[in-house]
């Protein structure tokens, strides 16, 4: 008796520990950005700061005594606002119709391949989405630009392009949730299938659409490097679709790595403004959404009553929108017009993304060699390798994963098999959890630089950027593996514990082993959020290319931060087309890796009957 | 399961009295007291929401999942109060085995099904699991069927004979009762047939208390029968008294179909 008491004591506190270590991040995220903003903020005068539209920093500038440069991020903020709508404007539309397009008026063979191939750029790095934009969008749109190219235009389509997989394959998921019956029901009326799409079956599944949206713009909100290599960054207001810009996320990694102390503060501050941003959006549009999801369950009578001036003043935006989406769609006798828009959208999309993938590939196979991969750096020569990149990235993702891996499955096992709804800690946890979503990665890369980096010494090393990003897999692990564990049937929890197991055991013979494959499948997508991400990198973890890492104290580059340093500089473009092709490589290979995977395990829980 | 001083001593016989229980503000189960006899078939019959199930779940202490549930009365099973502060659940669990409606096979070989029982309990050695599986499977009456296959997952199996196999499973570790929460009423006849089959044999070696929607299935196949009405037990006694002269109005309305 008592052995079996004192490690089913042990696992309760083990799984606890990881809950709480989830609400630690948190907290410490948030003291250590407020605690180093505080002064800044103190300093330069909140007001002046956030509406203050120049932005001159002198790195020579400290808390104390007088400042010789100055600090103001409104023309950031205008920037980040218009560069997110120019993303929504053609990432939302199109992804929408897209949507649309798959679900209602696609060919099936067409329709399995488009989807696989949309859900498997979600998971193309960002890094190379804005090489792309150097390389291909930039010199097509300098045809007509006074400039190079860059600007607002460009950032919007780019930033458009990487939503457009997650406005396309959650609505689509939404689109098709609806009941059949509601399609039928229109058809037997005598309606069109365009109309019963637009008028009956759209509408039904507006708040996993309005959903998806919300995802993207908190994408493209909080998407750092891609932005950087296509806006032109300069701290001005953008004018014109071709005007220079700068965003919040771009500011912070620009000049993170030089700064001074006051500069440093006020990069930090910017950081806190953004995350400010974020959950302004999320909590805006998450009631939004969450009130659109009450009111399409309730009759309309019940609703109204209480809701707040800008609950209304939202609602009837939100109405507007439909209907305006609604009646493009639907116009005119013919009703051609949604069809014809639903058609084109999935075109257009399936023609970006054979452009993105085909051009990287047609312009980097043939710089592909051995001695790219894995020769020896020389300076001073041509001889460009990414081997010490290759090694970063396994030492990265090893590590990552490590810490990683345990922390968020027994966070889940926790949420799951533990916790009791409406425990006050349980919605901490939960909140903890939704938090650490939302954070944009160059917030997490403040955050190591500003406490990992500094504990280990002051410089960067694999060993920082690797705890760095952990905190970041941190929901994606949990959400995912607690989604696997809810599917386990209770059945078989009854089952163990009717024998006479425990609760540890039933969680470790039973439990855990049923949720595997959902639980691989996570693993592998950590690991290709680590591939993809570079904004998190880059200052806890360095960006060196040429020295090949020897232990996690050593500073390097992963692969996608390579790219960025490489197509930077510009002088090594065939070897950035090449780093880009091995990272999609990878990425594509690790997402089919999952669904193999999760395949094969299903095939064995479910039984050889089949 | 090493607790030398006083290791509790769990009986064949079931022995209740004024059990209630409430699930939040619901009481579900109304002063109940009831004597399950050794080495018999007892069966709870009785409409839907009546309670039988939540009586039957008392006796391994499953109601203890769920939250909000609070129990009260004597439970015991031989000299055993089950609800005593100082009860091994677990032990208690390996005594009274249970089935369930559904069969809920694990996902994992025929086998390591029947096995995980023992091993939860420390058995390790390879000779001793081969034994008590071959010895589970020939008392479940399944073991020609299965012994060629015993690697291959479970869930590959039909749906009676995975019913069969939670019954080798929950036998592997020798209870003295088990517990039948309708486990026939997910199965075909034939199924259904093997099972009640079954029944009849384990009842020399275990007692057997089973929860049935299904009075023919009492009649053929039960020694006792209770009869359970909205939380309370209405009638209790040897089942073909209950099904021939039943004592209460209700009772005889329920069995000649005239509810439920």
């Amino acid at each position: 008796m008592t052995s079996t008491k004192v490690k089913e004591r042990a696992g309760r506190i083990a799984f606890t520990a990881a809950a709480i270590l989830c609400i630690v991040a948190v907290v410490a995220i948030f003291v250590f950005l407020i605690v180093k903003s505080a002064p800044a903020f103190v300093k330069l005068g909140v007001f002046d700061f956030v509406f203050g539209d120049e932005w001159q920093p002198s790195s020579s500038d400290t808390y104390g005594g007088a400042t010789a440069g100055t600090y103001g991020i409104f023309t950031m903020i205008v920037g980040t606002v218009a560069a997110t709508a120019g993303a929504l404007l053609v990432g939302g539309i199109l992804g929408y119709f897209t949507a649309v397009f798959l679900a209602f008026f696609c060919p099936k063979k067409l329709k399995r391949v488009l989807g696989a191939t949309i859900n498997l750029l979600a998971g193309i790095p960002s890094v190379v989405y804005g090489f792309f934009g150097v390389v291909f969008l930039l010199p097509v749109l300098a045809l007509i630009a006074p400039n190079n190219g860059s600007g607002l235009l460009a950032t919007s389509i780019i930033l458009g392009v990487m939503i457009l997989p997650t406005v396309v394959s959650l609505s689509k998921t939404s689109l098709e949730a609806v009941p059949r019956s509601y399609y039928e029901g229109a058809v037997a009326l005598g309606a069109t299938h365009t109309q019963a799409v637009f008028k009956t079956v759209v509408p039904a599944a507006r708040s996993g659409i309005t959903a998806s949206l919300v995802l993207g713009i908190g994408r493209a909100l909080g998407e750092t490097m891609a932005v950087v290599m296509i806006a032109g960054n300069a701290a001005t207001y953008p004018t014109g679709l071709f005007g220079s810009f700068r965003t919040l996320t771009a500011n912070i990694v620009l000049e993170m790595g030089y700064a001074g102390e006051l500069q440093e503060g006020a990069l930090v501050a910017t950081g806190v403004v953004l995350l400010a941003f974020t959950f302004l959006i999320n909590v805006v549009f998450g009631a939004l959404s969450s009130r659109a999801v009450r009111s399409a369950a309730k009759p309309k009578k019940e609703r109204g009553g209480k809701r707040s001036a800008i609950g209304r003043g939202l609602a009837a935006f939100r109405a507007r929108v439909w209907d305006f989406f609604g009646n493009v769609a639907y116009k005119g006798k013919s009703s051609y017009v949604g069809m014809c828009a639903a058609i084109a959208s999935g075109t257009i999309s399936g023609v970006i993304l054979v452009l993105v993938i085909g051009f990287i590939f047609l312009k980097g196979i043939p710089h592909l060699s051995w001695e790219l991969l894995f020769g020896k750096f020389e300076f001073a020569s041509e001889k460009i390798t990414i081997f010490p990149s290759v090694v970063t990235t396994l030492m990265a993702v090893a590590l990552s994963l490590l810490i990683a891996v345990p922390i968020g499955i027994m966070t889940a096992v926790f949420l799951n098999e533990y916790a009791r709804s409406g425990n006050i800690f349980v919605r901490f946890v939960r909140g903890a959890i939704d938090i650490l979503s939302g954070v944009p990665s160059i917030v997490y890369g403040l955050f190591g630089m500003i406490t990992f980096v500094k504990i280990f010494g002051g410089s960067s090393s694999i060993l920082a950027g690797s705890l760095t990003v952990s905190i970041m897999l941190l929901p994606t692990i949990v959400r995912s593996t607690e989604e696997s564990l809810k599917s386990v049937a209770d059945s078989l929890r009854e089952g163990s514990l009717a024998l006479g197991a425990g609760k540890l055991r039933t969680i470790f013979k039973v439990v855990l082993p049923s949720a595997l494959p959902g639980i691989f499948s996570a693993i592998v997508l950590a690991m290709g959020r680590v591939l993809s991400e570079s904004a998190p990198f880059i200052y806890t973890m360095g960006s060196v290319i040429w020295a090949t890492p020897s232990s996690y104290m050593d500073n390097g580059a992963t692969l996608a931060v390579a790219l960025y340093r490489l197509a930077g500089e510009g002088w090594h473009t065939n070897e950035a087309y090449a780093t880009a092709v091995v990272l999609i490589v990878l990425v594509l290979a690790l997402n089919l890796l999952a669904e193999w995977i999760a395949g094969k395990l299903n095939k064995k829980l479910t039984g050889d009957k089949k | 399961m090493k607790n030398n001083k006083n290791e509790t001593v769990f009986g064949q016989n079931v022995s209740v009295k004024n059990a209630n229980l409430w699930y939040g503000d619901f009481q579900a189960l109304k002063n109940i007291g009831i004597e399950i006899p050794e080495g018999k078939v007892t069966a709870f019959i009785g409409p839907s929401g009546c309670g039988k199930s939540t009586f039957l779940k008392c006796f391994n202490r499953m109601n203890d999942l769920v939250s909000g549930c609070r129990v009260e009365g004597e439970f015991k099973i031989g000299e055993a109060d089950i609800y005593d502060r100082s009860t091994d659940v677990n032990a208690l669990r390996k005594n009274v085995g249970m089935v369930f409606q559904k069969p809920n096979p694990f996902p994992m070989s025929v086998y390591d099904n029947v096995a995980y029982g023992p091993r939860t309990f420390g058995v390790r050695k390879r000779s001793e699991l081969d034994e008590l599986v071959e010895e589970s499977l020939k008392a479940a009456a399944m073991w020609d069927e299965l012994k060629d296959r015993l690697d291959k997952s479970a869930l590959g199996l039909s749906g009676g004979q995975q019913q069969r196999l939670c019954i080798a499973r929950a036998l592997a570790v020798k209870p003295k009762i088990i517990l039948m929460d309708e486990p026939t009423s997910a199965l075909d006849p034939i199924s259904t047939g093997k099972i009640e089959e079954l029944c009849e044999e384990l009842k020399k070696t275990t007692t057997i208390v089973i929860v049935t929607h299904n009075m023919q299935q009492a009649t053929r196949i039960s020694d006792k029968t209770g009869f359970f009405l909205l939380g309370e037990l209405v009638e209790y006694g040897d089942t073909d008294d209950i099904f021939s002269s039943p004592k209460d109005e209700r009772t005889e309305r329920y069995i000649t179909g005239r509810f439920g």
